[in-house]
C-alpha cells in the first residue's frame, strides 16, 4: 500500500469565470522509503504539489491520501523543507531547531533534547554555527538549517520544494550529495520538487513529470533503477543515467512542445498584410539634407 | 586590539551614536583623509553651527526687554542653572542635617558656625564694597547730572521768560485792534497760534532735557552691579547656613529627641514615686511623650521641590504613563493585527481619538480620577503608595495619575498602530512553519507573531515616549502636578528676571532628557531588530 496517494486531485485559484486551473485530476502513489522526483517547468504547479501533500492548502476534487487515509492539516509528520527557506531570523541556528524540536518532542528532557539538537546540526555539517542568525550565513547554510529544522522533526515523510534552485552550481552539487546520503543513512520517504533533470536522475528513484500547466497533471514516470551509492563523477560515463538522463529530457521537450501546440488559440485572424518591398517602390524620393 | 575596535563600533551602532565612528576609525589610523572629512562633518560643522546659535541667541536677547527684565543671555541662563543647582545641593544638605546626631552633629554644627564666621567677615567687605561703589556712583552720577541740571535750569528760566514776554506783547496787540477790523483779529489769531506753537517746542525741549538726567540718574555701574551680586550670593549663603545651624542644634531630629526623652524619664520618676489619683495624669502625659517621639522618629526635613526631585518626578510620572499606554496598545494592537474585524470594529475608535489633544484629556481625566480618589488622604492607593520604599518619595497624588492618564493617551497611538502593522504584515512563510508545527494561538503568538513585529514595535514604543514627553510638561503644568511643568508654571509666575532665565534652563533640561529617552529606545530598538525586518515608521 502506498504510503502517499494522489487521488483525482484537482486544484484552482479563485472562482467562477476567473478560476485558473493548476492541477486537474492527479493521481500519484508513492511507496513508503522511495525517493520520488517530481520535475517539472516552472509554473506548472510543483509548489502546489508540496502544498497539497504537506496539507496546506486542500484540494478541490479527489483527495490526497496517507496511509489510504486524507490527510488532515499540516503537521510534524510530513517535514517540509521550504523553496526560501523559512527561517525564523530572531533566532540562531540552535534556536530555530529548539522551536521545532519542543514541539514535536514536549516529553524530552532537556539533556535529551540539547543532544537531538546537536545532532542535526552535526548531521547538516552545521557544527560551530550553533548561534548563528540566519542572515549571518550564506544560502547554502541557511538551507542545510532548514533541512536540519525539518529533520529534527523526525518527519514520516520528507517533502522538498525545490530545496536546491536558489542556490549557486557548486554548493548545490555539494547539498544534493549531502541530502542524497542523509537519505541513504537513515531511509524514509522523500518527495522532491525539482526542475533539474540531472538532480533528480542523481537522486531519485523514480522521476515523475508534471505537464506544463495551466491544468497540469503527472505525466509517464521513470524508474532510475541505478545502483546506490551513486557517484556524481563516474555517473557521468554510465550508459544508463545518460540513457534515463535523455529519455526524461526529451520527454519533457515533447511535453512542452505539445503543450504549446494545444495552447494555439485555433480561432485567431491573422491579418492579411502584404509586405512592401522597397525594390519596387521607385516613386519614393529620399532627399538627404 | 582589533577586536576592541570591533567591540566599539558595534556599541557605536546599536546607540545610534553614529558621530563618533570616525573618531574610532581615525585612532586605528583607517583612511585617515576620509575619517577626517567625516569628523568635519558629523562633528566640526555641528559644534560650529551650535557655538553661532549661541552668540547670535547672546546678542539678539538682550535687544529684547520684557516686563521680566531683558531676554536671559546663555550667560545669564548658565548662571541660572548654577542657581538651580545650588539650591538643590542645600536643600539636601539640609535634609542630612536634620537625621545627624551625636559627634557627626558637632562636628558639622562646628563646621557652620566656622563657616558663618568666615562669612561675615566676607560679609563685611562685600557690604563696604557695595557702600563703596554706591558712592562712586553717587559721586559719577551727581558729577554727569551737574552740568545737565544747570543747564536745564537756564533753560527753564529762559523759556519762561520769553513765554511771558510773547504774552505781553500780545496782550498789547490785542488791546489796539478795532472791534470791526476782522482782517486785524486774524492776524491776532495767527499770532496766538504761532505762540502756543512756540511754548509747545520749548516744553519738548525742556522733557527730552529732562529724559536725558534720567537716564544717567538710572545709570547702570558694572563695579555696583557686581558688588551687589556678590552681596545678594553672600546673603544667600548666610540664610542658608543660619538655617543648618539651626536644624544642627534646635530643631535637629536627635536633639528634639533627646529633651522630649528626658522629659519621659523625669516623669517616669514622678510616676514611680506618685501614689493614689495622682497617677492618672502623670501616665497620661507620659503616654502623650512617647507619641510625640514616635511622630518625631518618623519625621523628615520638609524639604521644599527641587528642580532634580521635579526631573524626577516628571520621569516616573511619563513612564507611569507610557507603561500604562503600552499595556493598552500592545494587546489591542496584536489583536487588530491578527483579526481584520477587530481592525475594522476599532479603527473608528483610533481615527477618533488620536488627534485629540492632550489639553482635552487632561481636565476630564483628573475630574474621573477625582472622582475615583475622593479623599486622596486616606484612599488605600495613595496611602500605599506613599509607603512605598523607593517612589515614596515621590508624593504621588490624583494630580500625579491624570498626568499619568493623559500621557498614556495621547501616546498609545503610535504603538498602536505599528503593532497592528507589524502583525498584520507577517511573511506568510512564518505563518506556514507554524502551521507545520501545529502551534495553537498562544504558542504561535508568543513564538512567531511577537518576535516578528517587535521591530515595528519597538519603534512605535519609541515615538509613543517622545510624544508621551512632549504631553507631559503640559499636563503637569496645568494640573499642578510637581514636575518640570510645574516648575515652569512657578517660575512663570514669579516673574522675575532670575526665574525667567531659569525657564530657558527647563528648555535645555527638557531637551537633553528627550535626547536621552530616544537613545535608549533606539538602543532597544535595534537589540531586538534582524535583518529584513520591517522599516519603522
Amino acid at each position: 500500500m502506498p504510503i502517499l496517494e494522489f487521488d483525482n486531485v484537482s486544484f484552482g485559484h479563485g472562482i467562477g469565470s476567473d478560476k485558473y486551473e493548476v492541477l486537474t485530476d492527479a493521481n500519484l502513489a508513492v511507496e513508503e522509503n522511495e525517493f520520488v522526483a517530481i520535475i517539472g517547468f516552472s509554473g506548472s504547479g510543483k509548489s502546489t504539489v508540496v502544498s497539497l501533500l504537506g496539507g496546506l492548502i486542500e484540494p478541490d476534487q479527489g483527495a490526497v491520501k496517507m496511509h489510504g487515509k486524507p490527510i488532515g492539516p499540516p503537521g510534524p509528520d510530513r517535514g517540509i523543507v521550504f523553496q526560501n527557506y523559512s527561517l525564523l531570523p530572531w533566532l540562531s541556528v540552535h534556536g530555530n531547531i529548539e522551536l521545532a524540536v519542543k514541539q514535536v518532542f514536549p516529553g524530552m528532557s532537556p539533556t535529551q533534547r540539547e543532544d537531538h539538537i546537536q545532532h542535526y546540526i552535526d548531521l547538516v555539517s552545521l557544527t560551530g554555527a550553533e548561534w548563528k542568525k540566519p542572515n549571518e550565513m550564506s544560502g547554502g547554510m541557511r538551507q542545510r538549517l532548514s533541512l536540519a529544522r525539518t529533520l529534527s522533526m523526525q518527519p514520516e515523510v520528507l517533502l522538498l520544494d525545490e530545496p536546491l534552485s536558489a542556490l549557486d552550481a557548486i554548493t548545490r552539487s555539494v547539498l544534493q550529495d549531502e541530502i542524497t546520503r542523509l537519505w541513504e543513512q537513515d531511509k524514509r520517504t522523500v518527495v522532491m520538487i525539482t526542475n533539474d533533470v540531472d538532480e533528480a536522475v542523481l537522486m531519485a528513484d523514480r522521476i515523475v513529470p508534471l505537464t506544463p500547466g495551466p491544468r497540469a497533471t503527472f505525466g509517464k514516470e521513470f524508474a532510475v533503477p541505478l545502483e546506490r551509492p551513486r557517484d556524481r563523477a563516474t555517473l557521468n560515463f554510465n550508459p544508463e543515467f545518460k540513457h534515463i538522463r535523455n529519455d526524461v529530457t526529451r520527454y519533457m521537450m515533447d511535453i512542452n512542445a505539445e503543450s504549446k501546440r494545444l495552447n494555439v488559440a485555433g480561432n485567431l485572424k491573422l491579418p492579411q498584410i502584404q509586405p512592401i518591398s522597397l525594390d519596387v517602390a521607385p516613386n519614393i524620393e529620399i532627399s538627404v539634407v | 586590539m582589533e577586536s576592541l575596535k570591533y567591540t566599539l563600533l558595534k556599541i557605536i551602532h546599536v546607540s545610534g551614536l553614529t558621530f563618533l565612528e570616525p573618531v574610532v576609525r581615525l585612532c586605528y589610523g583607517e583612511e585617515p583623509q576620509l575619517q577626517l572629512k567625516k569628523i568635519g562633518r558629523f562633528i566640526v560643522i555641528p559644534s560650529l553651527t551650535f557655538l553661532a546659535f549661541l552668540v547670535a541667541w547672546a546678542l539678539i536677547a538682550p535687544v529684547y526687554k520684557t516686563k521680566s527684565g531683558e531676554v536671559p543671555t546663555p550667560a545669564v541662563v548658565w548662571d541660572a542653572a548654577q542657581g538651580v543647582k545650588r539650591f538643590h545641593e542645600r536643600e539636601s544638605d539640609k535634609q542630612v542635617a536634620y537625621g545627624l546626631s551625636g559627634d557627626e552633629r558637632e562636628s558639622s554644627l562646628a563646621a557652620v558656625s566656622e563657616q558663618r564666621a568666615i562669612l561675615n567677615s566676607l560679609k563685611a567687605d562685600a557690604d563696604e564694597q557695595v557702600a563703596e561703589a554706591s558712592e562712586e556712583r553717587t559721586a559719577l552720577v551727581a558729577e554727569e547730572m551737574e552740568p545737565l541740571a544747570t543747564a536745564y535750569e537756564t533753560k527753564k528760566a529762559e523759556f519762561k521768560q520769553a513765554e511771558k514776554r510773547r504774552e505781553a506783547a500780545l496782550i498789547v496787540k490785542a488791546s489796539q485792534i478795532d472791534q470791526r477790523d476782522i482782517d486785524a483779529k486774524n492776524e491776532l489769531l495767527a499770532y496766538i497760534r504761532g505762540h502756543e506753537f512756540q511754548t509747545e517746542q520749548e516744553r519738548e525741549l525742556l522733557k527730552q532735557l529732562k529724559a536725558e538726567q534720567d537716564d544717567v540718574r538710572n545709570l547702570t555701574y558694572a563695579p555696583l552691579q557686581n558688588a551687589m551680586r556678590l552681596q545678594t550670593e553672600i546673603a544667600e549663603k548666610e540664610q542658608y547656613l543660619a538655617k543648618k545651624e539651626e536644624i544642627l542644634s534646635k530643631a535637629n531630629r536627635s536633639l528634639k529627641l533627646e529633651e522630649e526623652a528626658a522629659r519621659l524619664k523625669e516623669l517616669k520618676l514622678q510616676y514611680a514615686a506618685t501614689t493614689g489619683p495622682d497617677l492618672m495624669p502623670i501616665a497620661q502625659q507620659m503616654l502623650q511623650i512617647e507619641g510625640r517621639m514616635q511622630k518625631i522618629v518618623d519625621s523628615e526635613y520638609a524639604k521644599p521641590w527641587t528642580l532634580p526631585m521635579q526631573i524626577m518626578r516628571s520621569l516616573a510620572c511619563v513612564f507611569a504613563g507610557f507603561f500604562l499606554a503600552t499595556a493598552i496598545a500592545i494587546p489591542i494592537g496584536v489583536l487588530c493585527g491578527v483579526s481584520p474585524t477587530f481592525m475594522a470594529a476599532v479603527t473608528p475608535f483610533i481615527a477618533l481619538f488620536k488627534p485629540v489633544s492632550p489639553i482635552v484629556w487632561l481636565p476630564i481625566s483628573l475630574i474621573i480620577v477625582g472622582g475615583v480618589i475622593t479623599d486622596p488622604e486616606t484612599h488605600w492607593l495613595m496611602v500605599g503608595m506613599s509607603n512605598l520604599p523607593l517612589i515614596g518619595w515621590l508624593q504621588i497624588n490624583p494630580a500625579f495619575i491624570a498626568s499619568a492618564i493623559t500621557v498614556a493617551l495621547c501616546s498609545l497611538w503610535p504603538t498602536l498602530v505599528n503593532t497592528a502593522l507589524g502583525v498584520a504584515s507577517i511573511d506568510k512563510d512564518h505563518l506556514n512553519v507554524a502551521r507545520v508545527l501545529r502551534l495553537n494561538f498562544f504558542q504561535r503568538l508568543t513564538k512567531i507573531v511577537i518576535p516578528s513585529a517587535l521591530p515595528l514595535i519597538f519603534a512605535g514604543l519609541r515615538i509613543s515616549l517622545g510624544v508621551g514627553w512632549m504631553v507631559l510638561i503640559a499636563a503637569e503644568l496645568l494640573s499642578s502636578s510637581e514636575g518640570i511643568g510645574k516648575f515652569v508654571w512657578d517660575m512663570f509666575n514669579n516673574g522675575s528676571s532670575e526665574t525667567f532665565a531659569q525657564m530657558f534652563v527647563v528648555v535645555f533640561v527638557v531637551g537633553v532628557i528627550g535626547l536621552l529617552l530616544d537613545r535608549i529606545m533606539i538602543i532597544f530598538q535595534r537589540l531586538v531588530s534582524f535583518d529584513g525586518a520591517p522599516a519603522a515608521i
